[in-house]
């Protein structure tokens, strides 16, 4: 297993194939993410993504609202693409995103969460069943190529829909006045110490992200 | 021709089916055995072994060892010789169109279910799909209650690493044991009675990307098992294990040296380009061998008196033809090894330096042929490829080689060589998008097993009519991720359908009849001596055809696509049946592609296994409230409504 390999390390295996993006050295992606290294997100964004509802705490926006440095920059989805090939991603995710082995990336279902930090958690730590995980084999910068080219195929959340994809709203659904009222009364949630099934959970604050 | 159910007599035997049912164990016996129902009740006579007369095409002949009870069904091909032909006759040409459902079995896990379901001492024993839940159902008793549930509790880890769907192809029964693998690279041995695990050996490690998916294959006191990964970059291997402890006995890789592979002085390949020292090393670029896969996914099939096991290994990894010069050995190659040893007899590469992930997996299906006016000893293999071989299982030369499904990646076949003469236009290169290269990947025939009949000498197989465009992109490889490459666009071949059901003479070489299916047949096949044959289509049609005319006699549309194998077994109530699951999934769907050719009224998938009787009759079904406390109905209807229902 080499799986914590180095991206060199890893396309050592086959031909040249890798030598675009892995010349060993100063190779023009590394300089790519040196470049980009300022405008990233701190590494540890993933780390504060929480993967289910928070129980008994305020719905922290903070991590989730986190934007992928690189969205809709037509080099860094390019450069995604060729990640995407290079790193055996088509192999089980399809080389048009449909999924086969893995899920499909175009369509409007996450097991995972669609919001781009979300998809760059997926990258970085693995999913369960058999995502592996890439955080020890790609640098951050990397990852958020790959998270801007699959954002590419369209099928991804954006930020100010985080809670919106939570809760499974779909554009141009009705919302009934009751659910209307409470999201408008926009009370903060209480924190709870000690939850018990007679307590109420915190309403939602149904507000945009800012 | 087996017992029919005569008109006439028909409601005198359910009425006599209702006592025996309302009394099963003492009014059956004062009733005595005089009924006018007693022939259509028998069971078949046993034919462990038949040549056949005049009604045979081919004069084949068909040894049916190890000649298990005739109502029942222990391994996933029947017999060593993989016939899964079964001397049950009470359904026939004549009254198969009144096949209709006797009970269902849903077992809550999606997934393609691709395994036949095998019947001994009345209980009924199915595994699904991943997580590879085993059932053991009681089919003495109204209602076919769960007699237990094994759950293995495998690596979820698995599931991504499945190319095609997390699909298990079944269970083997042998000793009061059931045997078989799990797709987290284990194989399992559970006590049949009870239900509890008897042994788990380890045989690979998942996070590499191997699994396990083929159905384990008893010889005796070994029981064979091999891997899956052509596209994970696997090292692929078949391994025998001790039937009662696990423990591995031997173990022959497809790629490596002569050691590695089990290739000693008994290696005696008919070719002479298969017969210089390490091929499996010096026929690929420079260590490629480690990761060169010929994973062994499939079928085995045995000889007793040869003392030789068959099978096929997988495409070689990656798929990408121009990063592995060479002729890749032994990927997609037909191995004969001796049973006890592992130790290779033979070896016959169907496609060298495979380009189009053609594999040489599918079954071989053993058959004494007359060809050219000798017996010959044969094993007849409907390869990916689209060729229908006929080869003599003890030195492996090949005696017929002609396409039976669509094809263009070849323009002939050299029989000196025994080698399909490549069409250049045909061989993919890396960054290039290839058009129109028939069959695709998935060939013109995938894993779904063929059936063979000793009535009429010939082989039945559900077969593809399909074409693809494929673009390779060099693959590097990581472990844990796909070293693949192929990227692909399926589509119909000429005529349109996708599918097609036919019936081959394998002693000339030739197909004799077939009928076309809109979508993929990808279901197994099912030979009867009621000279009925069964299959099942992807978008849910369950069919029954006459084994000589290839007329449709019966169908009926399923609940999910079908691409697992029929089986049929007798009841405690003297009745055949027919069983089947129904749950799309495997190659069939795993490309959208496929699918998406007419995705109008395709199937979602599913995981129900239906069972069907004449009449849809059964312990399971009938007026009053019918319990599975012990088989009878307890509140007995009237005699004259037993009918109505």
């Amino acid at each position: 297993m080499n799986l914590r390999a180095t991206p060199c390390a890893i396309g050592i295996a086959t031909l040249a194939l890798l030598s675009l993006l892995c010349a060993c050295g100063h190779s023009p992606r590394e300089q790519t993410a040196t470049r980009a290294m300022s405008a990233l997100p701190s590494a540890a964004v993933g780390a504060a993504v929480p993967l289910g509802q928070l129980a008994g705490a305020p719905y922290s926006v903070a991590a989730l609202s986190t934007p992928n440095p690189d969205h809709a920059n037509p080099q860094a989805i390019e450069q995604g693409k060729q990640l995407y090939i290079q790193m055996n991603c088509a192999g089980c995710h399809a080389y048009n995103g449909k999924g086969n082995m893995g899920p499909d990336l175009t369509d409007s279902e996450w097991r995972y969460g669609g919001l781009p930090v979300q998809i760059y958690q997926s990258i970085f730590a693995g999913r369960p069943q058999g995502m592996p995980s890439w955080g020890a084999a790609l640098p951050p910068a990397e990852i958020w190529k790959l998270v801007a080219y699959i954002q590419s195929f369209g099928g991804s959340v954006a930020v100010s829909d985080y809670e919106h994809a939570r809760q499974g709203d779909q554009p141009g659904e009705q919302v009934a006045p009751e659910v209307q009222a409470e999201a408008q009364l926009g009370s903060p949630p209480v924190p709870l110490a000690r939850p018990s099934p007679q307590t109420t959970m915190p309403p939602k604050s149904g507000k945009p992200l800012p | 021709m087996d017992v029919h159910l005569k008109q006439g007599s028909k409601p005198v035997c359910r009425l006599y089916e209702f006592h025996r049912r309302a009394a099963f164990a003492w009014f059956a016996l004062l009733m005595g055995t005089s009924s006018s129902c007693d022939q259509p009740q028998k069971p078949p006579p046993n034919r462990p072994s038949v040549t056949v007369g005049s009604g045979s095409l081919t004069g084949a002949t068909l040894n049916f060892a190890p000649n298990d009870p005739p109502g029942e069904w222990h391994s996933q091909a029947r017999d060593y010789a993989n016939t899964r032909y079964s001397p049950l006759g009470q359904i026939n040409t004549d009254n198969v169109g009144k096949l209709r459902i006797a009970w269902t079995f849903s077992d809550a896990t999606l997934g393609g279910h691709e395994a036949a379901p095998l019947v001994v001492n009345n209980t009924m024993y199915l595994v699904t799909p991943f997580p590879d839940v085993l059932y053991a159902l009681d089919v003495s008793k109204a209602g076919e209650p769960v007699k237990w549930t094994f759950k293995p509790n495998p690596s979820p880890i698995a599931k991504g690493k499945a190319c095609c769907d997390t699909v298990n192809r079944g269970v083997a029964y042998v000793d009061g044991k059931l045997i078989y693998n799990l797709l987290d690279d284990h194989t399992v041995a559970v006590d049949a009675k009870t239900g509890k695990q008897v042994w788990r050996t380890k045989m690979g490690n998942v996070e590499t990307g191997e699994t396990m998916t083929m159905a384990p294959f008893v010889v005796g006191k070994k029981v064979l098992v091999g891997d899956s990964g052509g596209e994970l970059g696997v090292w692929g291997w078949v391994a025998a294990l001790d039937v009662d402890s696990g423990k591995e006995l031997w173990r022959a890789y497809s790629t490596g040296s002569d050691k590695q592979v089990l290739i000693g002085n008994d290696f005696k390949p008919f070719y002479d380009r298969m017969k210089r020292k390490d091929l499996g090393v010096s026929t690929w670029p420079a260590g490629m061998w480690k990761h060169g896969a010929g994973s062994v996914w499939a079928w085995i099939s045995y000889d007793p008196q040869l003392n030789l096991i068959y099978y096929g290994t997988s495409n070689p990894s990656p798929r990408v033809p121009d990063q592995r010069p060479g002729d890749n050995l032994w990927t997609s190659t037909i191995f004969a090894r001796d049973a006890d040893t592992g130790m290779a007899r033979w070896a016959y590469q169907t496609t060298p330096h495979d380009r189009w992930d053609y594999d040489a997996v599918n079954e071989n299906i053993l058959m004494d042929l007359p060809i050219d006016g000798k017996i010959r000893k044969t094993l007849v293999h409907f390869d990916r490829n689209a060729y229908a071989y006929t080869i003599d299982r003890v030195s492996g030369e090949v005696l017929r080689a002609s396409p039976f499904a669509y094809q263009n990646w070849s323009s002939g076949f050299d029989m000196k060589t025994a080698l399909p003469i490549v069409n250049p236009n045909k061989e993919p290169h890396p960054n290039v998008k290839l058009m129109n290269v028939c069959p695709p990947d998935i060939g013109g025939k995938d894993w779904q097993p063929a059936a063979a009949s000793p009535r009429t000498g010939l082989v039945y197989a559900a077969i593809f009519n399909i074409c693809m465009d494929v673009t390779d992109h060099p693959a590097s490889y990581i472990p844990s991720t796909p070293y693949d490459g192929m990227d692909m666009h399926r589509y119909p071949a000429p005529g349109g359908n996708l599918g097609e059901f036919m019936a081959w003479n394998p002693a000339t070489g030739k197909k004799v009849w077939s009928v076309k299916e809109t979508y993929m047949t990808m279901s197994g096949v099912l030979a009867t001596a009621g000279d009925v044959v069964f299959y099942g289509t992807a978008d849910g049609w369950f069919r029954a055809v006459d084994a000589r005319s290839g007329k449709v006699l019966w169908s009926q549309r399923l609940g999910s696509g079908i691409i697992g194998q029929p089986t049929t077994y007798q009841g405690p109530d003297n009745r055949q049946y027919i069983a089947i699951y129904a749950g799309v999934g495997g190659a069939a769907t795993v490309r959208a592609d496929v699918t998406a050719l007419k995705p109008i009224n395709f199937p979602p998938g599913g995981n129900t296994l239906y069972v069907f009787s004449i009449d849809g009759d059964s312990m399971s079904s009938g007026p009053g409230q019918l319990t599975e406390s012990d088989g009878v109905s307890a509140t007995p209807p009237e005699a004259g409504n037993s009918t109505e229902h």
